[in-house]
């Protein structure tokens, strides 16, 4: 239905344009806002002086390397460990004939249906109580802090998604069935078939998967947050950035908080830049299961 | 394929059968750390989880846990207590107030970006904050809402007083809602798009012969037509909302002032961690879910009386 010149709709979509994206123009003007230039009335937009000294703070203050360091540790593990775990399962789902496979999918789905605020006291309880883990006996107790204190604690959790496999499965039923038949007529056996036929293939769902991991993993806040409140150096990016800005006077650490954001976020905007097809792709799929 | 399947099948049944067998060992096998990982993330916690919200616990030692029974229930469903008003009543408000914005915003946004040219341009603009943490979305929110921040700029140049967004109690909650809508907007839009393109042209070509406005198409046309995901959008984001609360941690810290914006998940998150009470917190978590599943079973029964498959 397009019409002539669909000035209504030009009107509400650049209004609406502009109320998403003025938020982050205002986070990349007040990160080169100079020292007097924050906080004060009358508001100013744009910065006088575009001063690096946020940036330079952030860095020191925030020691933004070290975080910076345990997001990618932390992210790149739990994307590799999803896609692995989920282009396995969702290949014995779609692809193999066994006893209780209709029982297992469903099983699948019904993991989606339980809300991560219910599981995480019981998690956490149970990485503290870890047997053999940070000085805790066979039953797990004694210890102090069981697997809760190194960066496995913010990985493990996280390692295998119901979502994913969901994805895969659906990906894979659609392989044709001959090649695979070939490959065991040649004698190859599932290990093989999966790895070098059925992984290849799975390269377009393997992308939208890995992208909505690892954005989701970038910006991972509650876990973390509750992992790290006992040992600061297991913070990651947005938990580090966020717990600087409530020790110091706000006026002064707002326009570094705003520098190590626009820092953290860049990464994941260039990301979802080159790949947002893919990333598109996966919330629809995902929306139309 | 399904007659050579059944050909082979026929002439060599026992080599049929040896296949299948070997096949569910390797299923399984591929299936293990996934079913491993349930098990130990999932399952296992999910019953703790019960176990927890009847029993009266503090601390560590797993050998202190008491059975309580209900008291747990009746102490946090009270009405002596804050949880059920204003904690729930403001889980409720959230959800449903970040709901019917983000909703209304995306059909509305949706629909007029298919009238447009560019229209990946426009979608990933809709999406940015789908892709930034909400770290970085609720503290520039929180700058843009101060006395001295871009909206109350804008509202002094034009004349009105200063507000305090998230400083005075019967702003706060309004104000952190509209955040919340404003960055569920972009997932949204994404999927109500996937309906609308699945809208056969011809109706609307139909409808244009029998001169219709685009006012009455989109009445009778496209939101009718819309309904599956837009029931879809709808549920999901409810749930996503209800449960919704490191915003919140973000944007006030406590849940204040005094619990104005506190809301179920973010009681349960300081009861347990903040308190150390175990039970009551598990309690709170259990009433939350309990809300959720209802809700969720709602949603099943609703797209099966219309004959519709949503999830």
């Amino acid at each position: 239905m397009k019409r002539r010149f669909p000035w209504f709709s030009y009107l509400v979509v650049i209004i609406g344009g502009v109320a998403m994206v003025l938020p982050f123009l205002d986070m990349v003007m007040s990160s080169f806002k100079g020292a007097g230039e924050y906080g004060v009335i009358p508001y100013q937009f744009f910065p006088k002086s575009f001063s690096l000294d946020n940036y330079r703070d952030a860095f020191s203050q925030l020691e933004l390397g070290r975080l910076f360091r345990n997001s990618v540790i932390v992210t790149v593990s739990v994307t590799v460990s999803v896609l692995v775990t989920s282009s396995m399962a969702g290949y014995a789902l779609a692809k193999l004939r066994f006893r209780g496979r209709a029982v297992i999918f469903r099983f699948i789905l019904a993991t989606m249906m339980l809300p991560p605020f219910l599981l995480l006291i019981p998690v956490f309880l149970i990485m503290l109580n870890w047997p053999l883990a940070g000085g805790n006996d066979i039953l797990g107790r004694g210890g102090d802090g069981g697997l809760t204190t190194s960066l496995v604690a913010l990985i493990l959790p996280f390692t295998v998604s119901g979502f994913g496999i969901f994805l895969m499965r659906q990906f894979m039923v659609s392989l044709p069935d001959e090649m695979l038949e070939a490959a065991k007529i040649d004698g190859a056996n599932q290990w093989q078939i999966w790895r070098l036929i059925v992984l290849p293939q799975t390269k377009p769902v393997a992308i939208t998967l890995g992208l909505i991991t690892f954005i989701g993993m970038w910006n991972e806040y509650i876990w973390t947050l509750l992992i790290s409140s006992s040992d600061p150096s297991l913070q990651t990016l947005p938990v580090g950035i966020q717990l600087l800005q409530s020790f110091l006077d706000p006026d002064r650490t707002m326009p570094i908080v705003m520098a190590g954001l626009v820092v953290s976020t860049l990464p994941v905007l260039v990301v979802f830049l080159l790949f947002q097809k893919y990333y598109v792709r996966g919330v629809v799929l995902s929306g139309l299961k | 394929m399904t007659t050579a399947v059944r050909v082979g099948a026929v002439a060599a049944p026992s080599v049929a059968r040896k296949s299948f067998h070997r096949e569910g060992r390797a299923a399984y096998l591929f299936l293990a750390p996934s079913l491993l990982f349930f098990c130990i993330f999932l399952i296992l916690p999910f019953l703790f989880a019960i176990v927890l919200a009847f029993s009266d616990w503090g601390g560590f030692d797993l050998g202190t846990i008491e059975w309580a029974g209900v008291q747990n229930f009746s102490e946090v469903l009270s009405f002596d207590g804050a949880f059920v008003k204003p904690i729930l009543v403001n889980t409720l408000l959230f959800a449903f107030g970040s709901v019917l914005l983000a909703t209304v915003g995306s059909v509305l946004v949706a629909h007029c970006i298919e009238q447009l040219r560019f229209q990946g341009f426009w979608r990933v603009l809709y999406f940015l904050p789908v892709v930034a943490t909400v770290v970085a979305i609720g503290n520039v929110w929180k700058m843009m809402y101060q006395p001295a921040g871009l909206i109350n700029g804008v509202l002094n140049k034009l004349g009105v007083n200063s507000v305090g967004f998230l400083s005075d109690a019967s702003y706060a909650l309004p104000s952190v809602t509209v955040v919340h809508a404003w960055a569920s907007i972009g997932g949204a839009v994404l999927i109500l798009t996937a309906g609308l393109k699945s809208i056969p042209d011809m109706y609307y070509e139909a409808a244009a012969v029998d001169g219709a406005t685009p006012w009455r198409m989109f009445w009778q046309i496209t939101l009718p037509l819309l309904r599956p995901s837009l029931l879809f959008v709808l549920i999901t984001q409810f749930i996503g909302g209800l449960q919704s609360f490191a915003l919140i941690i973000v944007m006030t810290g406590d849940g204040g002032p005094v619990n104005a914006t506190n809301v179920a998940a973010f009681e349960m998150y300081q009861q347990a961690f903040k308190f150390g009470a175990w039970g009551t917190a598990s309690a709170m978590a259990m009433v939350l879910f309990v809300v959720i599943f209802v809700i969720t079973l709602l949603q099943l029964w609703v797209a099966r009386q219309r004959g519709e498959e949503t999830s």
